[in-house]
């Protein structure tokens, strides 16, 4: 299981069009891809509604965590959305 | 089939009609949005569910087969940091369809520089599970669109 640990940047924090490009980016992927606040459950990072329900804050940090093929890139694509200010 | 209701007055105009690509290009997902009544009113639960997430200026309602509608009041809202907005409920509630979420002034809204237009999207949804039913003005509490 590969993981990325990323402090979210934008200042709307996890929603709107941090989240919009996020589940997009994460549902194109073929393998499981999950999010959680640091510590937390974690949910299907394609899905909108889990990731608006996570309520992520700017400031906050998320893991990130895939497995299988192309994890790793679709970990960099999805950590370098959710840190982009 | 969930029945998917008008939360404001209005007229609804499609996402196309939203000053945000964001919405306009469904990344949020499907849906419509209405242009809202310019005057003071409360914004309502658009299916019968529990609130899974609260804000001022937007609001997620789950039903119990799990599919969550998102309204949104206005655009860029979340910058107004809650000021001109009351909630009226909290979150995890249950609440019914058409029951009022937030009081608030579409008005004040776009005198402030802001598009009040609402947009109502059905989160996780497929384009063509949606079906548009309203076009024009509709009441709060009207059907707005059905989600197969």
């Amino acid at each position: 299981m590969a993981e990325r640990k990323v402090t979210v940047e934008a200042e709307v924090g996890l929603h709107a069009r941090p989240a919009a490009t996020f589940v997009q980016a994460a549902a194109k992927a073929d393998i499981d891809v999950t999010v959680a606040r640091q510590g937390g459950q974690p949910v299907n990072a394609k899905s909108i509604l889990m990731v608006m329900g996570l309520d992520v804050r700017q400031g906050e940090t998320i893991v990130i965590r895939a497995e299988g093929d192309g994890a790793e890139e679709l970990l960099d694509e999805l950590a370098a959305i959710a840190s982009a200010p | 089939m969930t029945s998917v209701l008008a939360p404001v007055d209005g007229a609804a105009v499609g996402l196309g009609a939203v000053p945000d690509p964001v919405f306009s290009a469904g990344m949020v997902g499907p849906g419509t949005a209405i242009d809202p009544a310019r005057a003071p009113g409360n914004a309502v639960a658009p299916i019968d569910g529990k609130i899974m997430k609260l804000h001022p200026h937007a609001y997620v309602i789950v039903g119990d087969d799990g599919k969550g509608v998102l309204v949104h009041l206005g655009i860029d809202t979340v910058q107004l940091k809650g000021e001109g907005f009351r909630l009226l409920a909290t979150e995890g509630d249950r609440v019914s369809a058409g029951q009022p979420v937030v009081a608030w002034d579409p008005a004040v809204i776009e005198a402030g520089g802001r598009s009040p237009v609402c947009p109502v999207v059905a989160l996780d949804a497929r384009a063509e599970s949606v079906t548009e039913v309203a076009h024009g003005p509709v009441h709060v509490g009207d059907e707005l669109f059905r989600w197969a």
